[in-house]
């Protein structure tokens, strides 16, 4: 364990060294203008406005951020050769990788909490009262961005930057469609689409029970029932995506 | 050097300055034009359900993309030709991406109601509303609102005012005007004060069209 938090602790400071606060930055400034632009467009409904773009933009931002920084990261050590240093040491690959994945959900997880104390920040000024709901819809977006940076883990450590970029976007995106795949399954599909349907719908996160925003937004609980199974469920799948990613990433043999 | 590197900065920043500069000159040069479009554009939004898988969990930001977009809508019709078409479908999109916002329920029933002159629309639209949020009394209030000075429906409207005073959370507004529809239904009194609560929202469309209705029932 020690030696995956060491990797770890590296690619935090290797991600803290791309710039990210330039990020928190131009998010914070987006959300003051946005606060101020919006509330006199929005009939009345101006906080509702900044809460949910604040809310929409973090988690986007920082999802997207994990699959940018996360799919050239494996690459970089390999291309470096750096990656033969630290295996030549007594750390096994799947413990390599653990730790990349670690380091990189810590880095995007601060990201995202930053913008959320921001949001907090600019709505209490600008409104009056901080939308302290907000939190719970972010503890669930934590989660996702740890199931997506698996993914982002998984694919890097057999393709390119590019294919990583591009499967981990299609697999996110594909999450959030995951139980619509199951409603058409049920109206009828003939067998062998209905099998291979079901068989896509259990392999893909399911990425919608991460997605709590309009009760956030709405006041409204999410419930302790569905934060536990979320937890559950997403410790599970970071587990099974790395476990694949680590066997893969074991056998692969570097040029 | 040093020189010569400020010199194509400067140039690089002016040459982009200056392309930025004639695309706002041509935006502008074709705005009439591309108004129209603009317009167009609003008939082809599909489905409230389409954008909704469109969206990819973040429909409450889509609802508010929509909400903004058909405030626009609104406010360049007010100002021009008085034609308000596609509010209903861009209300239908913005409840159907956010069931729990309650402004465009209330506003585009307004709308429907007052400015089409169709508040059987407008009550479909408060009565979506109201299913998919049962413990909010305003839904209960704004249709009982809606039948009495759109439909004068007053026994339909004092049993909605009665449904609202009772649920719970309501404002003490609702009782009043619950005893009020029993008493002195079709009552131009009541008729002024349901519309002075109107004046007492953020929203000055709503405030506007209460305004003008005062003065018809010569209230101010």
């Amino acid at each position: 364990m020690r030696r995956v938090l060491a990797i770890a602790r590296n690619t935090l400071r290797e991600v803290a060294r791309e710039r990210v606060a330039l990020v928190l930055a131009i998010f914070g400034l987006g959300i003051v203008v946005a606060s101020q632009a919006l509330s006199p467009l929005a009939l009345g409904e101006g906080r509702k406005v900044v809460v949910d773009f604040g809310l929409a933009g973090s988690t986007l931002v920082s999802i997207l951020l994990a699959i940018v920084l996360g799919s050239s990261l494996l690459h970089k050590e390999i291309e470096r050769k750096t990656v033969y240093a630290i295996l030549a040491k007594p750390v096994r690959r799947e413990e390599f990788l653990a730790g990349k994945f670690l380091g990189l959900w810590a880095a995007t997880a601060a990201l995202l909490l930053g913008m959320t104390a921001i949001l907090l920040a600019v709505v209490a000024l600008s409104y009056g009262a901080a939308p302290w709901g907000v939190l719970g819809a972010v503890s669930l977006s934590l989660l996702e961005l740890g199931i997506v940076t698996a993914i982002v883990v998984l694919f890097s450590a057999f393709t390119t930057p590019v294919l990583t970029a591009f499967f981990a976007l299609a697999a996110a995106a594909a999450g959030h469609f995951a139980e619509d795949l199951l409603y058409f399954v049920g109206r009828g599909a003939p067998g062998v689409a209905k099998a291979a349907t079901e068989g896509v719908y259990w392999i893909l996160p399911h990425l919608e029970l991460y997605n709590a925003r309009a009760l956030a937004v709405h006041n409204l609980p999410i419930g302790g029932e569905r934060m536990a199974f979320a937890l559950c469920y997403g410790l599970l799948y970071i587990g099974a995506v790395l476990a694949l990613a680590g066997t893969i990433f074991r056998h692969r043999e570097f040029r | 050097m040093s020189a010569r590197v400020d010199r194509t900065l400067l140039a690089g920043l002016l040459a982009a300055a200056l392309l930025l500069a004639a695309a706002d000159v041509l935006e502008v040069s074709a705005k009439a034009k591309l108004k129209p479009a603009r317009e167009e554009e609003l008939l082809y939004y599909p489905s409230g359900m389409f954008v909704r898988e469109a969206a990819l969990g973040y429909e409450t930001a889509a609802a508010d993309i929509a909400w903004l977009r058909g405030i626009q809508y609104y406010g360049e019709h007010r100002l021009t030709d008085q034609k308000y078409d596609m509010i209903g479908h861009v209300m239908e999109i913005v409840t159907t991406l956010d069931p729990h916002f309650e402004q465009p329920y209330v506003f585009g029933a307004f709308v429907l109601a007052q400015e089409l002159r169709q508040p059987e629309r407008g009550l479909d639209l408060l009565e979506r509303g109201f299913r998919a949020n049962p413990d909010d009394w305003r839904f209960a209030f704004e249709i009982g609102f809606l039948h009495y000075v759109c439909r004068h429906d007053y026994p339909a409207a004092g049993r909605y005012f009665t449904l609202a005073s009772r649920m719970p959370g309501h404002a003490d507004y609702a009782e009043r005007f619950a005893a009020f529809t029993h008493e002195r239904a079709g009552n131009r009194d009541l008729a002024v004060l349901l519309w002075k609560r109107v004046l007492a929202t953020g929203n000055p469309y709503m405030q506007d069209v209460a305004r003008r209705e005062l003065r018809i029932l010569g209230a101010i």
